[in-house]
């Protein structure tokens, strides 16, 4: 039997998909299949999958046309046949025992999910790793206790991640939890992880790290319309989701905007400057709709959270001007001040080459002679 | 022309519209986009007008003439409608009339999103003053999203007044007509409502062309309000066969607070604009089934999104009690 499908969606990934694919396959828990969701990679990637996959009996790889992350998770999660399904990114790795002693505790407690703690990484220029240990909850409270999402809209504070755990494969089934399939948007994961939420009868998160997830380029800017506003179709999707059935909304509805606001907000300081005003006009719009229609609640947000919230929604041109712009003027000045020192230099460099050379020092002389015939003739006169 | 080339469908229901036919017709068979079909029905007409429609028929083969007895606008699009091949669907109003390009740069915009629902722009020309008039509410711009896909969850007002429920400022792909089964409703006024409505929350994709393609035809606003005078009970069924629309989707849950202040909105509107007898027993109506059947009675003040439009509801409601005092 099958105790866990482990579905890893590759694009493009060559350089670390060996490290994941070897820390899969090294699981101490043997019972897994590992399905390998090739989404129109065009480097080596379906080539290093196809090695492993003839080393390893328990390794099947679906190669399909490009289609999005949400496409490819989905069509893995389809042919999992494993009581749980973990899933996995090809650049990250896992420990070798994750699997195991999260499979226990699932079915020990009978979860629909249960998650853990993780470390993220990042590589530094002599490839030395540095990890970082990141916590789901803040309250020690939270964790090794069976809690159910479902009635636990607070538990929407946890960090947000789809890898970190296992999910119990009838329980996804039966409420047709998948993901988002728009082609070539991101933040496909959260629709997927608030839906485990929503909808999860029993689950626990442990205070052990497993996950190692990579942040080697964790500033990568969003520079194209198409993507900045991928995280508000995202949440579009979210809200679908969620008003369909009435008892959800209302329970969820204040943590729904408190992931969107937060959501926003770091895509904000993500996307290229050009885009920021008009981001935050449209973020306006949307927070005075959601206040208009009672779905943001002061409560639910920290003092300075709010003070943005309640600035945005009043005058985004204003907020622009004083809380983004003004902001980013600081970089500006300094990327600026950094330019002109450098020119600055380059100039000075350049006037030393001049003053070395053979002409102008010639030069120099030849004027410098007559001048000094002049002051004679003046002081004899 | 093969039927997979036919590009728009067009269908212009007229009722003794002699005086402004020929200019909306001319206005119609002048398209720049040739690949359409005209499908003219008309209602009964007592006028002229069946006559002015032969002979563009006469003069251009894509222009067919269906005759029905007198049943309504409504009645007539959906017979119209029954027969059009076209890949989108334009229903226009005979008293209107169009740029010359609107409807190749409608079809253009709606097919580069492959929209569901193309808005375009439109203005109105004022005949008694023959002027035109800017309008800015057709197509609120500050309410739609700067990405795509844009549907109703997309919107940041209120749903029913981010564009109008009349069907001329806008093109319809068929196959999603066919697929939902939209009608339109038989009724004299009003007919519309509920088919634009339905579509809008059922549309996954739509398109706005902000380019100011029509031009609507209003007399002098005095003249209208006698027009209802038979049919001043029509906006009150079309709200509620919207709202029934809604629930069957699934989506009233989500939607009712955007319904309700819409049908406060638009009950508020009708009474304003009738006049003569009927406006008596409309605003009887009103007071006395219709605020309550359309779930705006017993409702707190931060219900609603227009303030003015609850106090002057308020007032409908205050002046009643005095009246039975």
């Amino acid at each position: 039997m099958i105790k866990v499908s482990i579905v890893i969606p590759v694009y493009n990934v060559q350089e670390y998909l060996t490290e994941c694919m070897e820390s899969v396959i090294g699981q101490t828990l043997k019972e897994i299949e590992i399905i390998c969701v090739n989404d129109g990679s065009t480097d080596g990637s379906p080539e290093i999958l196809e090695r492993f996959a003839a080393r390893d009996k328990r390794i099947v790889v679906l190669h399909r046309e490009n289609g999005g992350y949400g496409c490819a998770v989905n069509e893995g999660m389809k042919r999992a046949a494993g009581e749980y399904v973990g899933i996995v990114e090809p650049d990250d790795y896992v420990p070798p025992d994750m699997y195991q002693d999260l499979y226990r505790t699932a079915k020990e407690y009978e979860l629909d999910f249960v998650k853990a703690d993780f470390y993220r990484f990042t590589t530094g220029a002599d490839g030395e790793r540095e990890f970082v240990y990141n916590h789901l909850s803040q309250k020690p409270v939270d964790y090794n206790r069976v809690f159910t999402p479902a009635r636990c809209p607070d538990a929407l504070r946890f960090v947000m991640n789809t890898w970190s755990g296992i999910y119990r494969r009838e329980f996804l089934e039966e409420h047709n939890i998948r993901h988002h399939e728009t082609p070539g948007a991101s933040f496909q994961d959260n629709g997927f992880w608030i839906q485990t939420f929503i909808y999860g009868g029993r689950a626990m998160i442990i205070d052990r790290p497993y996950y190692r997830n990579r942040r080697d380029n964790p500033a990568s800017s969003v520079n194209s319309r198409e993507k900045v506003y991928c995280i508000n179709i995202e949440y579009d999707y979210i809200r679908g989701i969620l008003t369909k059935n009435p008892d959800i909304w209302e329970r969820f509805k204040y943590m729904y905007w408190f992931k969107k606001y937060h959501n926003y907000m770091g895509t904000l300081w993500r996307i290229g400057e050009e885009y920021r005003r008009e981001y935050v006009v449209r973020f306006s719009e949307e927070l005075r709709r959601g206040m208009a229609l009672g779905e943001i609640k002061r409560d639910v947000f920290s003092d300075l959270a709010w003070s943005h919230i309640q600035g945005m929604a009043e005058d985004p041109e204003r907020y622009y001007v004083c809380r983004v712009y003004a902001k980013g003027a600081d970089e500006r000045l300094f990327e600026r001040i950094n330019e002109l020192e450098l020119k600055n230099q380059k100039l000075k460099d350049e006037l030393a080459k001049v003053r070395g050379s053979k002409s102008f020092r010639l030069g120099r002389l030849l004027l410098y002679l007559p001048g000094k015939f002049k002051k004679l003739i003046r002081g004899k006169m | 022309m093969g039927n997979k080339d036919l590009k728009v469908s067009v269908i212009v229901p007229v009722y003794n519209g002699e005086r402004y036919l020929v200019r909306c017709m001319d206005s119609i068979v002048g398209q720049t986009l040739k690949e359409t079909e005209i499908i003219c029905v008309d209602d009964g007409s007592s006028d002229r007008s069946p006559e002015i429609l032969d002979e563009y028929v006469r003069l251009d083969n894509r222009v067919r003439l269906i005759s029905q007895r007198n049943a309504g606008a409504g009645a007539a699009r959906n017979r119209g409608f029954s027969e059009a091949k076209g890949e989108y669907l334009s229903f226009l109003d005979a008293d209107d009339f169009f740029e010359p390009d609107m409807l190749e740069r409608a079809y253009r915009k709606a097919k580069e999103q492959k929209a569901q629902i193309l808005v375009f722009g439109s203005d109105q020309y004022r005949s008694d003053l023959e002027e035109f008039h800017h309008v800015d509410w057709t197509i609120r711009k500050h309410a739609l999203p700067p990405y795509r896909p844009m549907n109703y969850r997309t919107f940041t007002e209120n749903v029913f007044k981010v564009f109008v429920g009349w069907t001329w400022d806008k093109l319809f792909e068929r196959e999603f007509v066919l697929k939902h089964g939209f009608k339109f409703q038989e009724q004299r006024t009003s007919n519309d409502l509920l088919f634009v409505f339905s579509a809008l929350v059922l549309a996954e994709r739509i398109e706005v062309e902000e380019a100011v393609l029509a031009h609507q035809r209003r007399d002098n606003p005095e003249s209208l309000s006698h027009t209802r005078e038979k049919s001043w009970q029509c906006f009150y069924h079309a709200l509620t066969a919207l709202r029934e629309n809604l629930v069957r989707y699934g989506l009233y849950y989500e939607l009712e607070q955007d319904f309700i202040n819409y049908a406060l909105h638009f009950s508020l509107w009708n009474y304003k604009t009738i006049q003569g007898g009927k406006k008596k027993e409309l605003y009887r109506m009103l007071k006395r089934k219709w605020f309550r059947e359309l779930g705006i009675a017993g409702r707190g003040k931060e219900y609603f999104y227009n303030k003015g439009e609850y106090e002057e509801y308020r007032e409908i409601m205050k002046r009643q009690n005095l009246a039975e005092k």
